[in-house]
């Protein structure tokens, strides 16, 4: 008698379980927030270098009947550089994929470190970007943003944002080198140099570009510490004082987005940099091809860096190269 | 009746239980690799490896002696002979001794490394020397 109870029970919870799993849920058209609100999302990616823009999108909307947009402010922490600026247009995307700017408010004015518009153009909906320029100051800190917005019926809302690691490495792009020519390359001025100028930075000359085209052996492109064995510096005549023996670490299908721009999805950041040991590095690194790199320490160890071959042109016997440098000390 | 059924299902949990806690009786050497019955030892093919993962050979094929154990490469001129990865292509179920864990200096031309490749069955060591010359 029992067990008939519990074979039932058994019945029919497997029935009710049958039921429940079965329901469907009706679906509900969302009601909207019958007040004003906003949002923000970060659309920049890597690592966040002095110079460089941090970009946001800030979305602010009301009811119609509630009122429209009156005003949208950004606060950073630390106050951006002069380009900083908030989109006074609000950007659609037309048939040809291209974004079409729509001017609703007056050009962004800013104060100190709060960047604000005023909205010229009935709008109760809009999304403005936001583009901070990462000044020197904020190297090596964290900065945040608060965005807010205030509507015609006294509304204010905001959005905090952050905190950002803002990187201590400095970033230097399209730096043309040529064989003979401005060949002297200084980590230090993040530049090249020819003969003549590198004689008057020849403290800061850390490696010399060349193009050998040999017979039997690959040379072609390659960056040369002015300190290494002559026999890496075939015809090179190196100006007076330039002697620095520089570690040198090929790399390859290292194309860094910042410097290779919006190719590839690779960032080098700080860590990478500290974290990089080429001790037992060689002073040469020969055959580079382009979309091809190179890690290098300075003598001094002052510095690392990594350089990003853009282009190479073999008739020319000249690159055009980035680099990332850190500073260590 | 439903006693029968109880013992045949409880007899037939045990012996389940029993098969699926038996040990597998394959035997494993101490790096946790399968000892298997083959006695074949040698090099197949050899590789090397700059620091940026390229091949620093040069176009000629590593010659490799398999009878007396030696591996002749030619490395593109200007190598880095410090910082490279030996690549070994070994027969199946063989291995390396010692084992390649990262960067390798083969910089000492004079002193070739030497490299022992064990058979599957661990019975048969034969100790390959790496030869290295430099494109001029």
């Amino acid at each position: 008698m029992r067990s008939k109870y519990f074979q039932y029970t058994s019945w029919l919870m497997a029935l009710l379980l049958l039921m429940a799993s079965c329901k469907e849920e009706p679906y509900a058209v969302p009601v909207p927030k019958d007040a004003l609100q906003n949002d923000c999302i970060k659309r920049s990616l890597g690592p966040n270098i002095v110079g460089n823009n941090i970009e946001f999108a800030y979305a602010m909307a009301l009811p119609g009947d509630k009122g429209k947009l009156v005003s949208a402010q950004v606060e950073a922490s630390i106050a951006g550089a002069a380009t900083t600026y908030l989109e006074h247009r609000s950007y659609y995307t037309d048939g040809s994929g291209v974004d079409v700017g729509v001017e609703v408010a007056t050009p962004s004015t800013n104060q100190g470190n709060v960047t604000t518009v005023n909205f010229s153009k009935d709008t109760n909906a809009v999304t403005l970007r936001y583009f901070y320029t990462i000044p020197e100051e904020a190297r090596g800190k964290t900065i945040s943003f608060k965005f807010s917005a205030r509507s015609s019926n006294g509304e204010t809302v905001n959005y905090s944002m952050g905190p950002y690691t803002i990187a201590r490495m400095d970033i230097a792009l399209d730096i043309p080198v040529m064989d003979a020519a401005n060949c002297f390359i200084s980590i230090e001025d993040m530049k090249a140099y020819d003969a003549v100028d590198a004689a008057a930075h020849a403290a800061n000359i850390d490696l010399v570009y060349l193009y050998r085209a040999m017979p039997n052996v690959a040379f072609n492109h390659s960056l040369v510490s002015p300190g290494t064995k002559s026999e890496y510096l075939p015809g090179v005549v190196l100006p007076p004082g330039v002697n620095k023996v520089t570690k040198i670490s090929k790399a390859w299908a290292l194309r860094d987005n910042n410097l290779a721009r919006d190719k590839y999805g690779i960032y080098i950041d700080d860590i990478d940099f500290q974290q990089l040991d080429i001790a037992n590095a060689p002073d040469y690194a020969i055959n580079l091809k382009e979309e091809a790199g190179a890690w290098i320490e300075t003598a001094d160890g002052k510095y690392r860096a990594y350089i990003y071959i853009n282009k190479v042109n073999n008739g020319a016997q000249s690159a055009v190269i980035s680099m990332k440098r850190y500073t260590m000390k | 009746m439903r006693r029968y059924l109880y013992l045949t299902a409880l007899l037939l949990c045990c012996a389940f239980a029993w098969i699926s806690c038996s040990k597998d009786d394959f035997p494993v050497d101490e790096d946790g690799l399968l000892i298997t019955t083959r006695a074949e030892c040698y090099v197949s093919d050899f590789q090397l490896l700059g620091s940026d993962f390229q091949t620093v050979l040069t176009a000629k094929k590593p010659v490799i002696d398999t009878t007396a154990c030696t591996i002749h490469a030619e490395v593109q001129y200007g190598t880095d002979l410090k910082n490279v990865y030996p690549q070994f292509s070994l027969v199946t179920d063989a291995k390396l001794d010692p084992k390649i864990t990262g960067k390798v200096d083969f910089s000492d031309l004079a002193n070739p490394r030497s490299y022992t490749v064990v058979s599957g069955n661990r019975q048969v060591r034969k100790t390959y020397t790496v030869h290295i010359s430099i494109q001029q």
